[in-house]
């Protein structure tokens, strides 16, 4: 989900805490750790004030069963919180899964098909109503029925298809049964699904109030569970996230401000400039690239900071389609490829790095030396010509696909100049970002080199080696846009998507990222950075808090 | 005569050399025109330089040079700066006119672009000419039902704002190409940006073309040469277009100026030129995220596409001033 989800970004987790899952239940000692991370992490900074944020856009939606964007999500956190959740903690505790709304962890049937949870007592919305067990299936259905960009996520449910393709709103989903006496909510799969936890933490399965229609809900968001609550939204103009002093759930962030205005300032410039001006006090969006130097220089460490997220940034070389179904057309490719320009592309907000896994996700180690050269040196040009020649791939034609956007247009263009310079007769292509996925996902383009980039859904390796998992290839609507098809990893990955302790299989995943860049199966170059940059009110020491998957906490953020 | 609407017919013959004579004359006295012409040739010529310019600072219009240094006053500097910020111009020969994020010889990609957009101007100022002058000379002189399909078209095509028309067609056929039976034209090719702006730049001549035709219809000359039997395509063609001749010549510049400023904006909108071939309007593009940093990014570009325009519109009213001194013929723009 590149496109859509271009924004959804995250930083560094080095232990995704999956791993007691199956034994668990409501673990105490689990609970106390919890309570301690989320005092340690509202620890310090005033509470109350009203400050005033700026997006360069309004989000998709202000509706947890559509939002899709990183925009969408980081306020979604804040006023809808899941039957589990993420801790409100940086690096890799972030990225930790634990109860939000059920009591425990689920209590996984040995078969790893039944997930059994139960709701805590006493919930009530932000508009007082009570939250029933029951609302989890409407919630559910809300995101298979409104066929949102994340229904993909919950087609394992059993029941889940079958409902899709009744196309009956208010029809059952057999997989999910609830009790609104005891709180029970028991979830069945078709088969085993190790990300099921993380898929229950993504805000599309934020329960909401079971009488919400089934329909976009933007101009007025259903109420939720959550430190805040929407009021006064204005589309494509801004929104209000306002504190809802009775929110009160164990082990949960309560937020410190007591209202945060969001507005959609389209200038970037302009951002900039307010938030120097301490007109507006955070700015989601990096600054104006031609700001960002003076940004850098003057308040790197007091106002602003830099970020890698848990995304990777790759060209795509389509192995069914000449020249790179030859591997050491492929190869040349990798040898040539100066990660330095192409940091420079990003305005040096791009970690380089040969790595196809992301630095902060599980499983990822660094491959040291880079089979293809040192990221951080020239590339070796010369030798990238003579595996053309000696690939026999010299002077054919290929076209090198990228998006409109400023940074995928630059970097085709730049692929396209490498290849001519290594014996190709390159040409870029550039179409609109919105149908830029479909159209090199689809077979019959026969798409051989472009632009690809991948965000994570949530923090497991698996969500960014599908991209090269052969089982995953289709002819349209295709991810794995290289058609990678390598038995060895192909089987890596299927033994480790059977396995839910990600403990166990981050060795996996690391032989799968070394392979897939050893194979040269892609030109993998990079994981992105954003920035945060505050204005002088914000205390930016104490109460800035850059989380693994949300970015920005908002509920950390307080005045000075 | 004054008209510039000379019948060619009927012992005019001694005739003809003076009304381009006159009008010759009248161009030579109008110096505010002849310089901008000047101008106008300048810039063709230097178009015309641009790849004896890249051979001189070692490197093409698509040339990638992000990583490189260039010593400039003794200093060496890098062309783009690990923050993505281009050097700004050096005044010598490698990077004369600065880089672009890229690390692209801005000088070097301003001269091909000149290329690409005069090439643009002209070819579809062409195609627009005998479009229109197909058109308004049909609808003109069948007039019934030819002229009402033909205008009510143009008319059609006059209610579409141009630019958003131009976007449309550059997208869609910017994917997929243009297949018309044997015609195909590939996607990134820059003739399809020039047979947008061809078709709809058609409407600004067609519609004074056949008001043109409407009057000369009825003028003594067509009478003899149909009592003579010439059927009407002798009479459209040997005896009317030659009447047509100043106005197609007064709207040939202010179109070809027109079309350069189309492309510019389809360019700037993604809808024209396609990479990695330049444009003036890819390059202003391109660099309007830098104007603080690195201004000649949109300058330099901006000040070219303004001074051919400007050279070209100059120079038009010139001729037309020439051509036409009691100013019957005047352009409309869209």
């Amino acid at each position: 989900m590149p496109g859509s989800l271009r924004g959804l970004i995250c930083l560094s987790l080095a232990s995704v805490a999956i791993s007691g899952l199956t034994a668990c239940g409501g673990d105490d000692g689990d609970a106390d750790a919890d309570a301690e991370a989320v005092s340690e992490a509202t620890n310090g900074g005033r509470t109350g004030g009203t400050i005033t944020t700026a997006y360069t856009s309004f989000p998709d939606y202000l509706d947890p069963a559509l939002s899709y964007t990183q925009e969408g999500w980081q306020s979604m956190w804040t006023v809808y919180t899941p039957l589990l959740t993420y801790k409100h903690a940086e690096g890799a505790e972030g990225a930790t899964v634990v109860p939000g709304l059920a009591e425990a962890m689920p209590d996984i049937s040995h078969d790893g098909r039944v997930y059994k949870l139960r709701l805590r007592e006493g919930l009530t919305y932000s508009d007082g109503t009570d939250v029933k067990a029951s609302d989890f299936e409407h919630t559910i259905k809300r995101v298979l029925n409104l066929q949102s960009g994340g229904s993909s996520f919950y087609q394992s449910i059993e029941g889940a298809e079958k409902y899709i393709d009744d196309g009956r709103a208010g029809a059952d989903i057999s997989g999910i049964e609830t009790s609104d006496e005891t709180r029970d909510i028991t979830i069945t799969l078709t088969e085993p699904d190790e990300r099921l936890p993380y898929i229950l933490a993504m805000n599309f399965a934020a329960v909401v109030p079971g009488d919400t229609p089934f329909e976009n809900q933007t101009k007025n968001p259903p109420p939720g569970v959550g430190p805040y609550k929407f009021d006064n939204v204005r589309i494509n103009r801004g929104y209000d996230l306002v504190k809802v002093p009775a929110f009160d759930v164990p082990d949960q962030a309560t937020g410190k401000l007591d209202t945060i205005n969001v507005e959609v300032v389209k200038n970037r410039r302009r951002q900039t400039q307010d938030t120097i001006q301490n007109k507006i006090d955070y700015m989601h969006d990096p600054p104006a690239p031609d700001q960002l130097r003076e940004v850098r220089a003057r308040y790197t460490g007091t106002r602003y900071a830099e970020f890698v997220t848990n995304s990777t940034y790759y060209y795509f070389l389509n192995h069914d389609v000449a020249p790179f179904d030859n591997a050491e057309a492929r190869e040349a490719v990798n040898i040539a490829i100066d990660k330095r320009s192409l940091a420079r592309l990003f305005g040096g907000l791009l970690e380089p790095g040969c790595n196809f896994l992301p630095p902060g996700m599980k499983g990822y180690e660094k491959i040291e030396p880079c089979p293809w050269g040192d990221p951080t040196a020239a590339p070796d040009v010369a030798k990238a010509r003579q595996l053309v020649e000696s690939s026999g791939t010299a002077g054919q034609a290929v076209t090198v696909f990228g998006n409109d956007e400023p940074e995928p247009k630059a970097l085709a263009e730049y692929l396209s100049d490498v290849l001519n310079d290594i014996g190709y007769k390159a040409r870029p292509r550039i179409i609109e970002a919105s149908v830029y996925p479909a159209t090199i996902g689809n077979h019959k383009t026969r798409a051989q080199a472009g632009f690809a980039n991948w965000f994570q859904d949530f923090p497991h390796p698996g969500n960014f080696m599908f991209l090269v998992d052969g089982d995953s290839i289709q002819p349209t609507n295709n991810q794995n846009f290289g058609n990678v098809n390598d038995p060895e990893i192909n089987e890596i990955l299927d033994a480790a998507s059977r396995n839910a302790d990600i403990e166990e299989v981050a060795d996996d995943y690391a032989r799968a990222d070394r392979l897939t860049v050893e194979g040269a199966h892609v030109a993998a170059y990079g994981h992105r950075e954003l920035t945060v940059f505050y204005s002088d009110r914000i205390d930016f020491e104490n109460c800035t808090s850059w989380h693994p998957v949300y970015n920005l906490d908002l509920t950390q953020l307080c005045l000075k | 005569m004054a008209s510039g609407v000379q019948p060619r017919s009927h012992a005019a013959l001694p005739e003809v050399g003076r009304p381009a004579g006159l009008a010759l004359r009248r161009l030579r006295r109008n110096r505010t025109a002849l310089g901008f012409g000047a101008l106008f040739v300048a810039l063709v010529a230097l178009a015309l330089a641009a790849p004896l310019w890249a051979h001189i600072a070692g490197t093409t219009p698509s040339k990638n040079h992000l990583s490189d240094t260039v010593v400039v006053d003794g200093r060496t500097e890098q062309v783009v700066t690990f923050d993505g910020v281009p050097i700004a111009p050096t005044w010598q020969k490698k990077f004369f006119l600065g880089a672009d994020t890229n690390g692209r010889d801005v000088a070097v990609r301003l001269l091909y672009g000149a290329r690409n957009s005069l090439f643009i101007g002209i070819a579809a100022a062409l195609i627009t000419t005998v479009l229109a002058v197909l058109l308004g000379t049909l609808a003109g002189y069948f007039r019934g039902w030819t002229d009402a399909v033909i205008s009510r078209s143009l008319d059609v095509l006059w209610a579409f704002p141009v630019l958003l028309l131009g976007v449309a067609l550059g997208v869609s056929l910017a994917l997929g190409g243009l297949k018309v039976g044997p015609l195909e034209i590939s996607g990134d090719s820059k003739w399809i940006p020039t047979m947008i702006i061809a078709v709809v730049s058609v409407v600004y001549l067609a519609r004074p073309i056949r008001g043109q035709v409407l009057s000369l219809r009825e003028k003594e000359f067509v009478e003899a040469a149909r009592a003579q039997g010439a059927g009407p395509l002798r009479i459209m063609f040997g005896e009317l277009l030659p009447n047509l001749v100043s106005t197609i010549l007064v709207f040939f510049a202010l179109l070809v100026a027109n079309a350069i400023l189309l492309e510019a904006a389809l360019s700037f909108l993604g809808a024209g030129v396609q990479p990695p071939e330049p444009s003036w309007g890819t390059m202003l593009a391109e660099g309007i995220t830098l104007l603080a940093t690195s201004p000649h990014l949109t300058i330099v570009p901006g000040l070219m596409l303004v001074l051919t325009v400007l050279s070209l519109n100059i120079f038009g009213d010139g001729v037309r001033d020439a051509l036409d001194p009691r100013g019957k013929v005047r352009p409309e723009h869209g």
